[in-house]
């Protein structure tokens, strides 16, 4: 008999689910726009920077509704909060998250949702199959080209600077951003690994060996005293064996001014990072001993926004073949408090870098030029 | 006339409907021990449970040295004077012997900085085991390490360390071996010789009219008589325990071993360990061979290798048809059943129902192909079982745990009866197992005899291995001592010099 | 004298907590629609997400029962769903075969299980101990593939439109009910299913009644494997790529799944096939209804915290028969 029941139950859900098909909710053109934003990361400083920007200042001088999604664990996560994002009819998606773009993007436009990559970038091949689908706004941001040059710019700073010897933290590789960041030191200080020294070729290095392997590092003038990656119970033994042999520099491709600040400092140690210009590193760079950061400041997502909210009034910015928005973003660096605090105090929650004043300048009909000189104006 | 310790005055006690003692009233007096006995469910438990504590009285009145007795718990009735041993096992394992007897008085051993003084501990605690003569075990022994038994005995050693005017031995008999018995008789006899009272509940009869000075018959929750030791008679308690006289022998009438010609399982040169020494055995079809003996003389480790479920370091068993048993599965195609001592853990999952019980053992016998399980043909063949052997239960698909200790065993039985089973290996069979339902069993295994089925009968109860088997083996460390033919003359004293 | 009353009044709450996950499906159900509804969200569209959401969750849930009834606990599940979606997709950016691809994914996930149990009876270690080592060194290998075919995407995929025909209610459905079925007639009417609970019960019992127990532990593990394979099928139906974290959290929701529905952990006679079905999809909606009603700004977390709470809730309600399962002496 229970069986019987259960089975029914089954069969009446399996109908509710294929049959239930309710009315459209999609409101009219002229309603408030509303936009979803796909986050795997909720609680770093980059991350929670970017956040304030969205929900504090474009929020209320754009009178647009951001819903951030909850950590997102996997691709299929991503295509179900896309999915919810439509059905709650939804304009948008920005999306932070990066398991599998390809579906974003397929499922974005399957909703008829647009799509913007705000972090990050698409790969090559990807942007190519993707850049004509009209419901792919595009992407502005580091290219794997730029977290490579970025790494490179560090290491080569401190290998003008002279250092001898260097700890290396390569962050949570194999995620490509710190792959090709480290490759990028690599290059920078002027080492080859597996005999490699190109961008392609360290990084491929890299995705095989899941870290730097030592034994494939071979460096001209600066000597790679330790290298260490992730977080666990042994990251701190691994962080002072480093420290405990002074080395000139310690350069991270990523969350050291979050996981190592303290002890760094105390210990005197000069170190470098790429992060975000945020009060905490701030601190780090004017009483600490941080004396290198190339980062991201958290307006530099407004353009996206931009055109994002462009495509949803009907202005979509596409360049001459129709194709989506494709621009890179660089890091801007500090070496000094008075470098860093001018990045800093510029992008203010009040008074960002891209504030409404530069926004509103691509916002209506504009161009893909214009887009593409605000980006490099700043 | 001496004035009772203990009065006990219209007591009733009701689980929801069901009347478990209505208006029961008895003293018990200093100096004696007061047999319980009565069928499962007679009350006798419930009434020594409220007396200790472990449950409240509906309503009715106690006198405690002629003061109102209300004890909160065992605990309160324990430190007040009424101590009892119940029958599940009341220990912790993972942590010493003297800890255990000590539990949540370990205060009374204080030690440097507020630790305890184990060395105290322990030297305490061998002195209440000593106290009741129990020699192998120390307090700094882990309790996980000891046997059910010796488990058991300090259970024991932890009521009457409290020096309990009145103690309760609630079926404690059942899980002890002869030795245990034996320091448990001493125990309570000491404390009566003392002035003390001991109430003891049994479903041993032989035991209980050995044991007791005066024995209170009870049944379907009411007191139906009293009896001194000079009016001990074992049919007439027999009669007012079930309430109708018993018919039939207890054991079987005839005292002719017979059997059939064919051979139904032979073991050869069976050794294992220290455990068993070159043990043959030849069981016949329509034969019953007893082996008997102490707990640890190897008969219990045998039973398990006749079934296959204990590889021998050296021998085998073969069955008449030359097929060796190597394994259960083995065992079970030709046909064999094993009852273990050990009923509720290894011959019941009590989380399951009757059904499961009974049915898993023989889906040969109903499964389609022996791999559909058709619920029709499923229950018709649990319903017999339940049927022939009178389970008495709600419906087949009540939890196993929910009945008493008879009915399990008959479920058993049924088990093993239903698949057919042409050798039946018993161990104990009729281990806690009332009077009416041990009795159903032996005509049960007369019936099986006749039928040519073959009953290996391991047992600790002489008087039953005696009525009931055509041979008996007497075992003793590991060997089998002496072979008694079935006999009118045959006594205990014979067969005891045997065993010790 | 049986205490009949009380007999009667223990069938009675044992039928109650046997019909309480129903019910609490169907009423989280009707209070998902009302939420949808209210909150003037699409419902059709939200019911396929459920669905989506929860299916790989009942699927792989389903098989694990066979392994919940022993007693025994496979905390690799997640893992092998990873790696055999991982070969599968391998398998056919080799051989452009979906035929194949399909079979490799069921071949990778049975044989995963299969080396778990195997493994533990031959060195006679409980088997969750080998799932243990499985998980690790599944995740790991199938990182390391994802991770260095990956490169730069971070994930290894197969060409959308190979699955995309298949990513509809219609045949997922269909998908669901085939394997459903065959586990309940499996799990009920064979004497796999029957043995299985009763060797979840007790096994030195069952050992007794001629099971052999890793006979059995094997064909569960296979059964689970099924689960495993179908699972990691569908999660590529869903979504055509693989990275490192694809199913990660299966190996948990699994245990939340078979307890919201009503089973025991430890196994045994009580074990039903349809917990996995009926829990999984109960936590997916619990989980979306808070989701629906908290807001995020709120804080990450209070959801979990709630689902949580109503976790051990289930544990408690149906775990009182077990606490007074014996008559009173």
């Amino acid at each position: 008999m229970k069986k019987i029941f259960a089975m029914l139950l089954a069969l009446a859900m399996v109908f509710a689910l294929v049959a239930c098909s309710g009315g459209d909710n999609k409101a009219a053109d002229d309603k408030p726009v509303k936009i979803g934003v796909l986050v795997a990361d909720v609680s770093g400083e980059e991350a929670l920077g970017f956040r304030a920007y969205y929900e504090n200042y474009i929020a209320k001088n754009y009178g647009v509704t951001f819903t951030y999604t909850e950590q997102l664990a996997d691709a299929a996560a991503e295509k179900s909060a896309i999915e919810k994002f439509a059905a709650q009819g939804y304009d948008a998606i920005l999306s932070l998250s990066s398991a599998d773009r390809a579906t974003q993007i397929e499922t974005a436009a399957a909703n008829k949702l647009y799509y913007a990559v705000v972090s990050g970038m698409l790969d090559d091949a990807q942007f190519e199959q993707y850049k004509s689908n009209p419901y792919f706004v595009g992407q502005i941001g580091p290219s794997m080209q730029t977290e490579f040059d970025a790494g490179y710019a560090m290491g080569k700073h401190f290998a003008d600077q002279g250092v001898k010897t260097v700890g290396i933290y390569g962050a949570f590789i194999p995620n490509p951003m710190h792959v090709y960041r480290t490759a990028g030191v690599l290059a920078g200080l002027g080492c080859t690994y597996g005999g490699a020294s190109d961008k392609d070729g360290i990084a491929g290095q890299l995705f095989g060996d899941q870290g730097v392997d030592m034994s494939k590092v071979a460096c001209g003038n600066v000597q790679v005293i330790g290298y260490f990656q992730g977080f666990g119970d042994t990251t701190f033994d691994e962080l002072f064996g480093i420290v405990g042999q002074a080395p000139d520099a310690f350069l991270s491709v990523g969350m050291a001014t979050t996981f190592f600040a303290e002890a760094l400092n105390g210990a005197h140690i000069s170190y470098a990072d790429i992060d975000s210009f945020t009060s905490g590193n701030a601190a780090n760079m004017k009483d600490g001993s941080l004396v290198y950061l190339a980062g991201k400041y958290s307006s530099s997502i407004g353009p996206i926004f931009a055109a994002t909210l462009n495509a949803i009034k009907g202005n979509p910015v596409r360049d001459e073949n129709g194709n989506a928005l494709s621009l890179s973003q660089n890091y801007l660096v500090a070496t000094d408090s008075a470098a860093f605090d001018s990045i800093f105090n510029g992008d203010k929650g009040d008074n960002p870098i891209f504030n409404k004043e530069a926004l509103d300048k691509v916002i209506g009909k504009v161009s893909y030029s214009d887009f593409a000189a605000l980006v490099a104006s700043k | 006339m001496k004035t009772p310790i203990l009065e006990m005055k219209h007591i009733r006690k009701t689980f929801a409907s069901t009347v478990a003692l209505g208006d029961v009233s008895f003293d018990v007096y200093p100096g004696e021990i007061r047999g319980l006995i009565g069928e499962n469910g007679s009350g006798k438990s419930t009434i020594s449970s409220i007396a200790a504590g472990m449950q409240k009285a509906d309503s009715g009145e106690m006198l405690y040295h002629g003061k109102p007795w209300n004890p909160s718990s065992m605990i309160d009735a324990l430190n007040h004077g009424i101590g009892m041993i119940v029958q599940e096992s009341g220990t912790i394992q993972g942590i010493s012997v003297a800890e255990n007897l000590f539990l949540g008085e370990t205060a009374r051993f204080p030690g440097k900085l507020g630790t305890i003084n184990k060395r105290a501990m322990v030297a305490k605690a061998n002195e209440a085991l000593r106290a009741i003569g129990v020699t192998s075990v120390t307090g700094d022994m882990n309790m996980g390490a000891l046997d059910f038994q010796t488990r058991k005995l300090v259970e024991i050693a932890k009521v009457v360390m409290k020096d309990p005017e009145i103690l309760v031995v609630d079926e404690t008999t059942t899980a002890l071996s002869q030795e245990g018995r034996q320091i448990l008789y001493d125990l309570v006899k000491r404390l009566r010789d003392e002035g003390k009272a001991v109430l003891f509940i049994s479903h041993d009869l032989d035991e209980i009219m050995e044991v007791c000075d005066t024995l209170t018959v009870l049944r379907d929750g009411a007191i139906i008589r009293h009896f001194t030791k000079d009016e001990f008679d074992p049919d007439a308690i027999r009669t007012s325990m079930i309430g109708r006289e018993l018919k039939g022998d207890y054991y079987r009438s005839d005292y002719e071993p017979t059997h059939l010609d064919e051979v139904a399982v032979e073991a050869r040169n069976i050794r294992l360990g220290s455990v068993l020494h070159d043990v043959d055995l030849t069981v016949y079809r329509g034969e019953i061979v007893g082996i008997g003996g102490l707990s640890h003389c190897g008969m219990h480790p045998l039973g398990k290798i006749l079934f296959g479920a204990l590889k021998p370091d050296h021998g085998e068993v073969v069955t008449g048809k030359g097929v060796r048993i190597t394994n259960e599965t083995v065992a079970m195609r030709e046909a064999f059943g094993y009852v273990s001592k050990d009923r509720d853990v290894e011959s019941l999952s009590l989380n399951a129902s009757i059904r499961d019980n009974i049915a898993i053992a023989g889906m040969e016998r109903y499964a389609v192909k022996n791999f559909l399980m058709l619920n029709g043909k499923e229950k018709a063949y649990v319903d017999k079982q339940i049927r022939d052997l009178s389970i008495k239960c709600a419906d087949r698909d009540q939890q196993t745990s929910q009945l008493s200790g008879g009915n399990k065993q008959k479920v058993v039985f049924g088990k093993w009866i239903g698949r057919g089973s042409d050798v039946l290996i018993l161990d104990c069979p009729t281990r806690g197992v009332d009077i009416g339902v041990k009795h159903a069993m032996y005509r049960l295994m007369i019936e099986l005899k006749n039928e040519g089925k073959s009953i290996i009968m391991i047992s600790e109860e002489m008087p039953e291995l005696m009525g009931m088997c055509d041979r008996l083996l007497i075992m003793k460390d590991g060997r089998v001592m002496h072979e008694f033919m079935r006999s009118e003359t045959l006594s205990d004293a014979e067969i005891i010099q045997y065993m010790i | 004298m049986e205490s009949s009353q009380i007999v009667k009044r223990y069938k009675t709450r044992q039928r109650i907590i046997d019909v309480l996950p129903f019910f609490a499906l169907v009423l989280l159900f009707g209070l998902f629609c009302a939420v949808v509804q209210a909150k003037g969200y699409r419902l059709d569209m939200y019911l396929k997400i459920i669905f989506n959401e929860g299916i790989v969750l009942a699927v792989v849930a389903t098989g694990a029962v066979f392994i919940y009834t022993l007693g025994s606990f496979d905390i690799s599940l997640g893992a092998s769903t990873l790696f055999s979606a991982t070969l599968g997709v391998m398998t056919y950016n080799a051989t452009q075969s979906l035929p194949l691809m399909i079979l490799v994914i069921f071949g990778v996930a049975i044989g995963c299980s299969l080396l778990s149990s195997v493994l533990a009876s031959v060195f006679h270690i409980p088997v969750f101990v080998t799932t243990v080592a499985m998980m690790s060194v599944l995740s790991a290998i199938a990182a390391q593939i994802i991770t260095t075919r990956g490169g730069a995407l971070g994930g290894i995929s197969i060409p959308s439109e190979v699955v995309a025909p298949l990513d509809n209610m219609g045949f997922k459905i269909a998908v669901l009910a085939a394997f459903w079925l065959i586990c309940f007639f499996v799990f009920n009417y064979t004497k796999i299913g029957r043995r299985q609970k009763f060797l979840g019960g007790n096994p030195v019992c069952a050992q007794l009644s001629g099971i052999r127990i890793n006979t059995y532990a094997i064909i569960a593990f296979v059964m689970a494997g099924l689960g495993v394979g179908l699972g990691a099928f569908l999660t590529l139906v869903y979504t055509p790529s693989v990275t490192a974290t694809t199913a990660s959290s299966i190996g948990m929701n699994i245990i939340v799944a078979i307890v919201f529905g009503g089973m025991p952990i430890s196994g045994g006679p009580r074990s039903r096939i349809y917990s996995a079905l009926v829990g999984g999809f109960s936590y997916i909606l619990l989980n979306n209804i808070l989701k629906l009603i908290v807001d995020s700004g709120v804080g990450y977390g209070v959801s979990q915290i709630v689902a949580a709470v109503c976790f051990l809730a289930v544990v408690y309600v149906t775990g009182i028969n077990y606490r007074s399962k014996e008559l009173p002496r």
